[in-house]
């Protein structure tokens, strides 16, 4: 602690020795030299320009002056604006990212002092200064509309730093694209995956069109509006947040912790989510907040789980290294470092912590967010997922042991896509295929639990589930078990387990 | 500064890219590093430059393990890959400024530690123009220029000399020594064997992930050639004597695999320096009309491939 606190005090000291971050500096000459970016923003200028000039030359022609002309221009920019800036500036910096990550250009900084977690800051700083440019470059036109009626300035504020918000949420989420360890070919559908889920820019300008229409003065004595706008931007800072972890723990080099950020960010946000959760049901009354949080951490449960199967059972001696020695302080390292065994822990802690905390906080409140059946029908989803995951661990283990970890997580995807489609293929080949028999029962397949045109099958679900992970559970009981006494600081000169080849 | 490779074990999966080595070279030496490809080298390199971690064993870098103390190791050691990575839109100087900010050098220090470089690697002529419009021989230079911005101690070089031209290796090659000279300890894999027999100090054959010889150049010439090849010449006209002169050497001892090679004749000597005086002694008295008669050096190539066979994992 005192260490700490004095490098502190020396780091602010030493202020006048303050330099940016290197990755900043080197991305800005780029992004400043490159006619991409120069490019794309004069041909921004030139449709701003136009759209100003298309505007006072129609408002020109007609006899009444317009009211609005100046919320209508500020839409045009705003649109224009979000165009460029959610379409263009994600794009570059994905391609500049990946491009680099292809090269192998992030080995040699490997070598350097800086650190996975600066450069994934460096890169986004630098697109969230190329964002301000282009913010920058079309504020003289909305000065402009300022100075015509119908905008006020505290509205085009709101609407810029929400606007700005989304941009930098989706320069992450590009970055992240851009560090997934995959083919060329990957990549590009990741990009048209990623351009056609640009299209949620509809949101924030269908949101700042109703901002226009009513006005932020209005809004703004009212604290429901305080507390959305606070909960969005959260939202949008968590999301982010999450892409750079992620981000930082892809460029990590294979021999590093990178499940810890990722875990530990995680669990706070489940954390905050909670208590802000339960706040909301506090305050309100009601338990409708609960039931948000619960959805969202199943929601965000079965990813974290498909990656954490995915996880290699071996420990590198620089996390080795770093094991705890103390039995407590290992019990909570064994949680969130590398490896498989781990993360299952953790997530079936987070799981059944969620369910406790969400099933009495919902018992005692009105508000009725999860009936009994839709319990039933997330503990019996829970219950296969975490089925599945398990039978596809102990399939890689059994009948691939040589092949890359993460083939654990893809057999899951297949396990659950290949039970839920075989059935309805084999009955579309002996011509039985109809309406009635894809929604009557069928056991495993995870789909079926809610398109069941009966409900009370799901208890069959729940308790055909439930078998099956008592299965999946005592099949890997003996590989968990190796793990968790395998969990400890290496001894002298002892050899570290083969590594995987690095991504 | 002194590098040591200690029992270096590196798996990928089954594969064994590196298996047991041990090696160590000091500060104003360069090593020679040579192989097959595939045989472990660049894995070598990168574990020694704390890219890659090794499966078991440890390098240490005037003590400091790569293992234990990777952040303290890396501040020691430069490494210069076999292509400069591509960054578009960057110049010479902004590359070489770049990675002195990552370095952690400021201020006036990065600016006089990135001028140095340039002019020590001959770039301050080009240090505006951009990397992409560089020759591969100067995109070498601002690669090592790179690796040096920080005057690590250590300097790892992977294939430096592949693709360049000749002026641009002898360039290269003159650059390695004045390094040398400034004591810094350098460890250089290449393909181009003359090359590294005239600037490398000492010498690592791999081939498979194992060791097959290490030692001074000089050691490992002497250790490797049991056997000399002689050449004889004779005046210029009277090589109508050849097949003569093959029969009677078939016929001589100390004599072995004797043939005709491009108008001289070649033999192998089993025996000493004696030997071969008795034998020149006794082909002069037979009238034979030699002009020449010298023992062919063997050299790091005729190691390499005596040794090595050109196996991979």
């Amino acid at each position: 602690m005192t260490a700490v606190l004095s490098r502190m005090r020396s780091h602010f000291a030493h202020w006048r020795e303050w330099e940016l971050n290197p990755i900043v500096i080197k991305e800005l000459r780029q992004g400043v030299r490159s006619w991409t970016v120069t490019g794309m923003l004069l041909l921004f200028l030139v449709v701003l320009f136009i759209a100003s000039l298309g505007f006072l030359i129609t408002e020109s022609l007609s006899v009444n002056a317009s009211v609005e002309l100046g919320g209508r221009m500020f839409t045009t920019f705003v649109v224009i604006l979000a165009g460029a800036s959610v379409f263009f500036i994600p794009l570059y910096t994905g391609v500049r990212v990946a491009s680099e990550r292809q090269a192998n250009g992030l080995d040699l900084l490997y070598v350097s002092t800086l650190s996975p977690a600066r450069i994934i800051l460096g890169k986004f700083l630098c697109s969230a200064y190329i964002v301000l440019l282009f913010f920058s470059a079309c504020m003289p036109f909305m000065a402009f509309t300022s100075l015509l009626r119908g905008v006020d300035m505290p509205t085009v504020l709101f609407i810029l730093a929400f606007l700005f918000l989304i941009v930098c949420a989706a320069n992450l989420v590009a970055i992240f694209l851009a560090c997934l360890p995959a083919s060329r070919p990957f990549k590009v559908l990741f990009a048209i995956a990623g351009f056609f889920l640009s299209f949620w820019i509809i949101l924030p300008i269908g949101f700042s069109f109703f901002i226009m229409r009513s006005g932020i003065g209005s809004m703004m004595s009212d604290p429901n509006f305080w507390i959305r706008v606070f909960l969005t931007a959260l939202l949008a800072v968590g999301i982010g947040g999450l892409f750079f972890v992620l981000s930082v723990a892809l460029i990590s080099p294979p021999s590093a912790n990178r499940a810890w950020p990722v875990r530990l960010y995680l669990t706070a946000c489940w954390l905050l989510g909670g208590g802000l959760a339960l706040g909301w049901c506090v305050r309100t009354g009601q338990s409708d907040g609960m039931g948000v949080w619960t959805y969202s951490t199943f929601a965000l449960l079965v990813p974290a789980l498909l990656v954490t199967i995915s996880n290699s059972d071996q420990f590198s001696f620089r996390v080795r290294r770093k094991i705890p020695g103390s039995r407590l302080k290992r019990w909570g390292a064994f949680l969130c470092f590398n490896g498989a065994a781990g993360g299952l822990c953790w997530l079936v802690l987070l799981a059944l912590a969620t369910g406790a905390i969400a099933f009495r906080a919902m018992a005692r409140l009105p508000g009725g967010a999860l009936d009994d059946d839709d319990w039933r029908k997330l503990i019996t989803l829970a219950l296969y997922v975490f089925a599945y995951s398990l039978t596809a661990l102990f399939l890689h283990r059994t009948f691939f042991p040589q092949r890359p970890a993460k083939l654990a997580g893809l057999l899951a995807v297949l396990l659950v896509a290949g039970w839920a489609l075989l059935p309805p293929a084999i009955l579309f080949f002996i011509n039985e295929l109809s309406w009635k028999t894809v929604d009557s029962l069928q056991l495993g397949n995870i789909f079926n639990v809610e398109f069941n045109r009966d409900s009370g099958h799901v208890v069959y679900h729940e308790y055909f589930a439930a078998g099956w992970l008592l299965l999946a559970v005592a099949l890997n009981l003996k590989w968990f078990l190796r793990q968790l006494q395998n969990f400890h600081p290496p001894a002298a000169a002892e050899p570290a387990p083969p590594a995987e080849r690095p991504a | 500064m002194k590098v040591q490779v200690q029992n270096l074990r590196k798996e990928f999966g089954r594969t064994v890219a590196v298996d047991d080595i041990s090696f160590g070279f000091d500060s104003g030496n360069i090593f020679g590093f040579v192989g097959p490809n595939g045989a472990g080298k660049t894995t070598t390199m990168r574990i020694i430059s704390t890219i890659d971690e090794p499966t078991a064993g440890d390098v240490l870098l005037n003590g400091v393990s790569v293992c234990e103390e990777p952040e303290l190791a890396r501040r020691t050691v430069g490494y210069v890959p076999d292509t400069l990575p591509a960054h578009p839109d960057i110049t010479v100087h902004e590359y070489l400024d770049f990675f002195a900010r990552a370095y952690g050098l400021r201020g006036r220090k990065r600016t006089q530690a990135v001028e140095a470089i340039e002019e020590f690697t001959s770039v301050t002529g080009i240090r505006e123009k951009l990397l992409k419009a560089l020759s591969k021989g100067m995109k070498q230079r601002v690669s090592l220029g790179r690796a040096l911005v920080y005057d690590p101690d250590v300097l790892v070089l992977d294939e430096p000399a592949a693709g360049l031209d000749p002026r641009a290796r002898v360039e290269l090659r003159e650059l390695l020594l004045l390094l040398a000279g400034r004591h810094k300890a350098i460890l250089i894999s290449s393909h181009i064997l003359t090359e590294l027999t005239e600037i490398c100090n000492g010498v690592v054959i791999i081939e498979r992930g194992k060791i097959l010889e290490t030692g001074t150049i000089d050691e490992v010439l002497k250790k490797n050639v049991s056997r000399r090849t002689v050449a004889i010449r004779l005046l210029e006209g009277n090589s109508h004597q050849n097949p003569q002169l093959l029969k009677e050497l078939l016929q001589t001892p100390f004599v072995e695999n004797a043939r005709e090679v491009t108008n001289e004749i070649h033999f192998d000597l089993t025996g000493d320096e004696s030997a071969a005086c008795d034998i020149l002694g006794a082909l002069i008295a037979k009238k034979f009309k030699i002009i020449e008669f010298r023992q062919t050096k063997a050299n790091l190539e005729d190691i390499f491939m005596s040794v090595t066979k050109g196996g991979v994992q």
